[in-house]
């Protein structure tokens, strides 16, 4: 289509691909604890389920009515935090926000890179400002549900 | 519309010359000319508008009502100049009447707390199901603070008002005021004034209408649809933000207590009490938006020499032109089908979410409006959790409505 590189580089096809087809969407049958995110300016609205096992998350699952950026966030961040513990999911959301914003401290040097790992595709979203909410919609979720677990 | 009639059109309205006069429309978005589609949230300002305020500020800026001085005379005569022509442009009875405030919403805050000062705990208050939340949150608030009730007049599936259920609504005599919007924000949909106003005053309501769409694309005139109330925004008027304005019936406005308490809006004043000034200055206190007060008064004036028939004509032409390139993109679902739509088109597309088609559209120089348009209770009611929205301006052409539609089929080939 006629738009300029950014918004290619924005709607990544895993962007786009995994909006379409989420894989972690829908609900986990014994959830630890569950947080949501709403967007009253647009309407969406993310239901986020943990479960715990061992310290670590074992599963994610969400159910997400938003845009594309917001559905391929949900289950991106699903796929990203899965096997990790409470504390480490928090920095990765914590650099996930500063990546968001360009805060150069937090930038892909090779440690972030793993660290953040495939949500290094929604950097683009540092030129569409208005659109980082649709991102963080997921982790405000993520991160309600981790205050109600004590691991 | 055949080619020639299309042509005749343009001749008679002359779009080029009108966008010459848009210092903004020269300007580029992500490297391209820009398409502007959002007037309906806010319009943008041509070069009168921008030059008398600039004019004002340089020349004869003081404050008015107060100064015993040249300048403070220059300054109230041209604000006072523009009450006159803001009651000839909604064809008030009197200048008094025209009360200036912020823009509607606190327009309509302001009848919804005087006004409501005179209701007591078991009247009621009817709104519609197509409300801004500006029309709708004062209510609340009015409810929760005098024990009134409010009552909401359902649409139908098309997105017109239901008349039959408004005037079942207002059956038991306990309604006060019907506060309706002359034109929906979302669906474009024009409502029957003149009936409504019937409607209310038939139940002994007084009746409020939110012209913040209306005024800026057909003529207002108050005393031929019966309104008691009437509020409109300069800002969507071509005009400068902050500057908005109340009509109301001097004899409800005379009734009401004032809205704020401060300067210009007293007689006399003692430490133990203070009585009224007469109206219009009862309504304003405080020093006005002067600047933004003349620069609703150039708006009315660029308005008035384009000629508000010749703006109602293009628009209708070219929302019938959008309603048809838009009914040619895949997927795409126009909202609502009123009797009567003025220029403001809402739209969903199938797998493609209106945040991203704005986003999308956006990169192309293409400005839309994207969400629940202030209107939530609204997108809830049409099974909805946003829109797309085009609006349209004087400045609008077919060529801006075309770059959406062909950009349109674009998105939906991406996404799906």
């Amino acid at each position: 289509m006629t738009h300029t590189g950014d918004v290619a580089a924005l709607y990544d096809e895993l962007i786009v691909g995994r909006s379409r087809q989420p894989q972690f969407n829908g609900h986990l049958e014994n959830p630890q604890a569950t947080g949501e995110g709403r967007n009253p300016l647009c309407g969406d609205k993310t239901r986020v389920e943990i479960g715990i096992e061992e310290y670590h998350i074992s599963a994610v699952r969400h159910v997400t009515r938003g845009c594309a950026i917001c559905l391929a966030a949900a289950d991106l961040m699903a796929e990203r935090v899965t096997g990790l513990k409470k504390a480490e999911a928090l920095t990765v959301a914590q650099k996930f926000s500063a990546m968001l914003v360009g805060d150069e401290s937090h930038s892909s040097s090779g440690m972030e890179e793993t660290e953040l790992g495939i949500l290094t595709i929604f950097s683009p979203l540092q030129s569409h400002r208005a659109r980082i909410r649709c991102a963080e919609l997921p982790w405000v979720a993520l991160k309600e549900a981790l205050s109600h677990v004590d691991i | 519309m055949s080619a020639d009639q299309v042509i005749k059109t343009h001749a008679a309205f002359n779009s080029q010359h009108i966008r010459e006069q848009f210092p903004i429309l020269k300007e580029t978005v992500h490297g391209r000319p820009l398409v502007f589609l959002d007037s309906g949230a806010s319009a943008q300002k041509p070069a009168s508008v921008i030059d008398s305020m600039v004019h004002t500020m340089r020349t004869q800026y003081a404050n008015v009502h107060r100064g015993l001085h040249w300048m403070s005379e220059r300054a109230t005569e041209a604000c006072e100049a523009v009450r006159d022509q803001v009651a000839a442009f909604l064809n008030a009875p009197s200048r008094d009447e025209i009360i200036f405030t912020k823009n509607s919403t606190e327009a309509i805050n302001l009848v919804a707390y005087s006004f409501g000062a005179l209701l007591k705990p078991g009247q009621a208050v009817v709104i519609s199901e197509m409300e801004h939340h500006a029309n709708l949150v004062p209510w609340q608030l009015l409810r929760d603070r005098a024990g009134i009730e409010l009552r909401v007049a359902p649409i139908t599936d098309d997105g017109d008002l239901n008349l039959t259920a408004l005037q079942a609504l207002l059956a038991d005599g306990k309604v006060a005021l019907v506060a309706i919007t002359h034109m929906s924000n979302v669906l474009g949909t024009v409502t029957p004034a003149k009936q409504i106003a019937d409607i209310a005053h038939a139940a002994g309501a007084q009746v409020l209408f939110d012209g913040s769409q209306f005024a800026v694309h057909r003529k207002t005139d108050v005393q031929d649809i019966g309104a008691d109330f009437y509020v409109f925004t300069g800002h969507k008027l071509y005009g400068p933000t902050g500057i908005g304005v109340l009509w109301g019936r001097s004899e409800l406005l005379n009734a009401m207590p004032p809205f704020m308490g401060g300067g210009d809006m007293i007689s006399t004043v003692s430490f133990e009490r203070s009585e009224w000034a007469a109206l219009p200055y009862k309504f304003e206190a405080g020093t006005p938006a002067i600047v933004e007060i003349v620069g609703l008064g150039a708006a009315i004036s660029w308005v008035e020499a384009i000629g508000m028939e010749a703006i109602t004509a293009h628009e209708a032409q070219l929302t019938g032109y959008a309603l048809k390139r838009l009914a040619d993109v895949p997927g795409l679902r126009v909202i609502g089908k009123p009797k009567d739509r003025g220029g403001v088109i809402s739209f969903v597309m199938d797998d493609v979410h209106p945040h991203d088609m704005a986003t999308l559209l956006d990169r192309n120089g293409i400005a839309i409006r994207a969400g629940h348009h202030c209107a939530e209770p609204l997108i809830r009611r049409l099974g909805l959790t946003a829109t797309a929205r085009a609006s349209f301006g004087v400045y609008t052409t077919e060529e801006d409505i075309d770059a959406l539609a062909d950009t349109l089929i674009k998105i939906r080939d991406f996404f799906v």
